[in-house]
């Protein structure tokens, strides 16, 4: 396939290693993409995807040092004689984190940006804006500061921003990592629109079911810098594994379908299959809960985010809150570990009202995992970094290196080389992320909790994670919160719906699915594996995952066919 | 804490200025006032000062602190000077009318040295005034387009406005940490140690949040340059114009400048004006 | 087609302005503004306290040139004055004066260049020599203090210079060397 001058986009033999990397992040990838067309990009972390999208957008070769292999033609030139400037015409960018990619205090000097720099005069900016504000229905944001804008509305104007240059072709990094599942399919909605009217959308996106709601035309499945597959969606349903991409369930249950037919006989069967139980790990009636919540209010400053909050958290455990971008989940569990003070009510921990506690007293019961690893990330080695916590609370120095090397174990971070001596800084997304569990581990606490364990992770690191953490002894209780519906309702004992600062719904997944309509208002989605579970496993005591249920379900039709 | 800019003067008389008005009144006014010692024109400046204060209508209750912080301050500031300069006014070439000695310092107080120091803490104060409005009256989204035009380049015109766009998500982010050293069982606002102790005992604070900020920095800059920032002449969407008002108080800044500027060369007001009052009850 | 790319990373560009400066320029700003707030009093002194913020407008300017430097510290001091009840502009020498430390500190490399390219020891090293040497001189500009506030030259001297040069140089000394240590191998890394 060589590039036609009608392509809007074409990638011939495109590759690139990174400067200092010693393999390329990206080999050999050709394609072309045409006006009107949707291309989903997907594939396992770090396996390429956003190194794909520089190549697109020209910061490689424009910003980034290496070695660049074929080219990239956009409308016929190549981008490597572009300026970033002339570029900025037909591809527009909107990286991942919106928290970092906006530059403007405010919602429209954020909107205005790109074309204040293209020297756009002052009416037809004004102008866009207005049509950009029609688009996107987000004109109830205007004169906001974006700085007080929940996660997912900044992402929303992160992407007006994009359309206010107008450009021929959308290039969008995981727009959906930090979205709750309503805001993320407004999203998707804009860049349908996008396509409708004639401009092209390349997207990179680890939540494929959801993207799929985008109707993209073709898929891209990269694997180690490769393109493993290239063509029309239904493909791709067929050869992704699925346990590397969270798929539709149909989809997962056509491939188990098809694999067992080809196998001669099932080597499972459905009694065999362990189905996690739920209500193994129910409460002692005599303990008192972990937490408790009694009427709590709490918030900002002036700004009170919660909003009368009772609930109780029980020694062993695994609750899961979910709720919408800026509902006050996060707020919750700063309050319980004492980060913020409270206006009204009163937390108990074990039956201890923590008025009288102190933070670093709560962090010996407490493994708390902020959302964001990096930011306590100080020291110059991951040895002084996992030293640090027991330090502080007077722990033996004679056994830290043992606590240590315990920690490194169980996040399974012990087999990287050298790694003690590593700067923490330096190591990968995901692996900080398993650091900052093996620095709450080392305080030996006895209950976990999980700020957004699966944000930006792809699917098989999310859920071994989530398994792994599961096995951990010493640990008795695991709270939770995430967007991944799925994650959820698969792993957690209890579920906590949270909307607007109050608890709206408690109980175990299998109820609080019941309620759609509430479901809906906070924001979640019915997915396919709620409806798969519901029509293929109404007994089964809990939401049994994807690929479990799909074996049940074929392992159940070998068996109605055997008799 | 919110470290939000407060724009508490919004919509008051002064607010609705072209926000060069302020930027150039202050300089305008600076200029003027380190011009001036005779105690009876920097009066005339203070009361200039506490009207063009007062335009800015910015609620007491918002400031007071600020304030009480401000004046505790300057008359330390003030009191150290004369102390330290052992009484002596600076250009003043007369003789001095002395109240009294200090003990053991030896420091005479005379009516020279009490006006000197009356004038100065004067002369701040007034400088205070002018400034105040800068900070709390002028739009935060302003500060850019004012800067650019009043000739600062595009590229640090916009640093500026970056800078506000910045100021609150890195107070969160510090927070975060902070909040993250505490559950961790480090508390930086504990004193114990040594200096250096304690100086070391901040960067589990300091650390991460300087370098969060500069690896997060990338992508941020990689959206401005997809953006086609820096590459050449760039239009600001924000608009000024300076209205006839506008022009008036600058006018009159000015005016102001050249006149005391003038009068500087050919009357007394650049030295100091000690009340006969002083000197009479000084040898009494 | 095989081609190395390596876009402008070369130090003949101190002056250039691009969109890194800016967005490192406003960043630094913000950071030594609010970091102001941690004061850490100096024993046996009333108004004499260190400042763990200000190792940073050494280490923008040493680590990212002068003009990042500069307005680290302009803008930085004027938002930490603000912060504090000051006024942003009540003390625009200070600020002024705080900017020229950033400005000297990022000059390093007409000065300090054979340190720069050493190892990572010697790097930190050399920050702290830059640290050392854009507070003692940066400073120098607050004797406009004469002018404006009417102070005597030994006033400036005994109350403001010594007490605000000591305490920060002890902290250059110490602040600066630790961020360069953790910063260099995060900065190969990302390697642009
Ligand atoms: N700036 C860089 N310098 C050196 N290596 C890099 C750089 N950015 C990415 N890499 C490496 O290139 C490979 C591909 O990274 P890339 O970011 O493109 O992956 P990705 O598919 O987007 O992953 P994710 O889903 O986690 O975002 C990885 O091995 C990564 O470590
Ligand atoms: N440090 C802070 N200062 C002021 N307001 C804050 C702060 N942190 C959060 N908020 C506000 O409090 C509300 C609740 O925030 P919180 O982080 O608890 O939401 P969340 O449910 O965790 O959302 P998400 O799913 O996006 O993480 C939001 O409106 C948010 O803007
Ligand atoms: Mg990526
Ligand atoms: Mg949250």
């Amino acid at each position: 396939m060589t590039g036609r001058p009608t392509d809007l986009l074409a990638l011939e033999g495109f590759g690139f290693t990174y400067r200092r990397a010693s393999r390329p992040a990206v080999r050999d990838i050709t394609l072309t993409v045409q006006a009107g067309e949707v291309l989903l990009v997907a594939g396992p972390s770090g396996c390429g995807k956003s190194t794909l999208i520089r190549g697109i957008n020209g910061l490689i070769p424009h910003a980034y040092s290496g070695t660049r292999e074929g080219e990239v033609r956009v409308e016929g030139r190549a981008v490597a004689d572009l300026r970033l400037r002339d570029l900025a015409d037909v591809v527009g960018t909107a990286l991942q984190d919106p928290a970092r990619q906006i530059v403007g205090a405010t919602v429209e000097a954020e909107l205005a940006f790109g074309p204040e720099n293209l020297a756009v005069p002052r009416e037809d900016m004004r102008e866009r804006i207005r049509d950009v504000f029609a688009r996107t229905d987000i004109g109830h944001l205007a004169g906001r500061e974006t700085a007080n804008l929940s996660g997912g509305e900044r992402q929303l104007v992160a992407v007006g921003g994009i359309l206010m240059m107008r450009p021929r072709l959308y290039v969008v990094d995981e727009p959906l990592a930090n979205l709750d599942p309503a805001t993320a399919a407004q999203l998707l909605a804009i860049l349908r629109r996008m396509a409708d009217e004639g401009s092209a959308v390349v997207i990179v996106e680890h939540r494929v079911e959801e993207a799929l709601g985008l109707r993209p035309d073709r898929v891209l499945y990269m694997d180690h810098g490769e393109a493993r597959y290239l063509g029309p969606v239904e493909g791709f349903l067929d050869i992704a594994d699925p346990a590397l991409v969270k798929l539709p369930f149909d989809a997962v249950l056509a491939q188990a379908r098809r694999r067992a037919e080809a196998a001669v006989a099932i080597p499972i069967s459905s009694a065999a299959i362990p189905i996690p139980s739920a209500t193994s790990r129910a409460i002692p009636a005599d303990r008192p809960p972990r937490v408790a919540f009694e009427d709590i209010r709490a918030g900002y400053g002036e700004r009170e985010v919660l909003h009368g909050v009772s609930a109780r958290l029980g020694v062993t455990e695994t609750v899961a809150l979910l709720g919408p971008n800026g509902s006050g989940k996060t707020t919750l569990f700063k309050a319980a570990m004492k980060l913020i003070p409270l206006m009204s009510g009163s937390i108990a921990v074990d039956g201890d009202d923590t008025a009288e506690r102190r933070v670093a007293e709560l962090a010996r019961t407490f493994g708390y995992v902020f959302q964001s690893p990096s930011a306590m990330l100080f020291a110059r080695t991951v040895r002084e970094e996992l030293a640090f916590g027991p330090t502080n609370l007077g722990a033996d120095p004679a056994e830290l290196d043992e606590v240590i090397a315990e920690a490194l174990v169980r996040v399974g971070l012990d087999a990287e080389e050298g790694i003690l001596e590593r700067p923490p800084m330096t190591l990968s997304f995901g692996q900080q992320k398993r650091l900052a569990i093996a620095i709450a581990l080392a305080m030996r606490p006895r209950t976990l909790i999980l700020d957004e364990p699966s944000a930006g992770q792809d699917h098989a690191n999310a859920t071994r994670f989530m398994d792994q953490v599961r096995s951990i002894d010493g640990i008795e209780s695991l709270y939770l919160v995430t967007h991944d519906v799925d994650l959820a309702l698969t792993h957690a004992d209890r579920i906590l719906l949270f909307r607007e600062g109050r608890v709206v719904a408690d109980g175990p997944p299998t109820e609080v699915v019941r309620d759609l309509e509430l479901w809906r208002a906070c924001n979640l989605r019915e997915t396919s594996l709620m409806q798969a579970n519901a029509r293929w496993a109404p007994t089964a005591g809990g939401f049994v995952d994807a690929e479990r249920l799909a074996a049940m379900v074929v392992g159940r039709r070998e068996e109605r066919e055997l008799a | 804490m919110n470290f939000a800019p407060r724009y508490l003067g919004r919509g008051s008389w002064l607010a609705r200025r072209d926000p060069r008005v302020l930027i150039v009144s202050l300089f305008l006014f600076v200029f003027t006032v380190v011009q001036i010692w005779d105690a009876r024109v920097v009066l005339l400046l203070d009361l200039v000062a506490l009207v063009y204060y007062r335009s800015a209508a910015i609620p007491w209750a918002g400031v007071r602190r600020q304030w009480a912080f401000v004046v505790l301050f300057l008359t330390l500031l003030v009191l150290i000077n004369t102390l330290i300069t052992g009484g002596v006014v600076p250009n003043y070439t007369g003789d001095y009318d002395v109240f009294f000695t200090l003990p053991i310092l030896g420091t005479p107080i005379s009516a020279q040295s009490l006006t000197y120091a009356g004038t100065q803490l004067m002369r701040f104060m007034a400088m205070t005034a002018m400034g105040f409005p800068v900070a709390y009256a002028v739009a935060p989204d302003a500060f850019g387009i004012a800067f650019r035009r009043l000739g600062v380049p595009d590229k640090f015109a916009f640093a500026i406005d970056l800078t506000f766009r910045f100021l609150p998500s890195l107070a969160n982010d510090m927070q975060t940490t902070a909040d993250a050293q505490r559950v961790r069982g480090h508390d930086w606002q504990e004193a114990k140690g040594g200096l250096i102790t304690r100086l070391r005992n901040t960067t589990p604070v300091v650390v991460p949040s300087v370098i969060n900020a500069l690896v997060g920095a990338e992508d941020t800059i990689d959206a401005m340059d997809l953006r086609g920032f820096g590459t050449g002449r760039r239009t600001w969407l924000k608009h000024l114009v300076y209205d006839r008002t506008d022009k008036l108080v600058i006018g009159f800044f000015l005016v102001q400048f050249l006149l005391l500027t003038y009068l500087g060369f050919v009357t007394d007001i650049s030295q100091i004006w000690v009340p006969q009052l002083l000197i009479d009850l000084a040898n009494r | 087609m095989t081609a190395m790319v390596s876009p402008g990373n070369s130090r003949s560009t101190m002056w250039e302005v691009t969109s890194r400066v800016v967005v490192y320029s406003a960043i630094g700003a913000v950071l030594y503004g609010l970091l102001l707030v941690i004061q850490l009093p100096l024993p046996g002194t009333q108004n004499v306290s260190l400042r763990p913020a200000f190792g940073l407008v050494s280490f923008f300017g040493y680590a990212f040139g002068p003009i990042v430097g500069f307005f680290t510290g302009l803008v930085g001091n004027a938002i930490g004055d603000q912060l504090s009840g000051w006024g942003a502009l009540t003390s625009w020498n200070w600020s002024l004066a705080n900017g020229f430390v950033g400005l000297i500190a990022g000059l390093a490399p007409l000065y300090l260049a054979r340190l720069m390219d050493g190892t990572i020891a010697q790097k930190a090293l050399g920050g702290a020599i830059a640290g050392i040497v854009a507070t003692l001189v940066g400073f120098l500009f607050i004797w406009t203090d004469m002018l404006i506030g009417g102070m005597d030259f030994n006033s400036v001297l005994i109350t403001e210079y010594i007490p605000v040069v000591v305490g920060n140089v002890i902290v250059s000394a110490i602040v600066v060397p630790i961020l360069v240590f953790i910063w260099a191998p995060i900065q190969e890394r990302m390697g642009r």
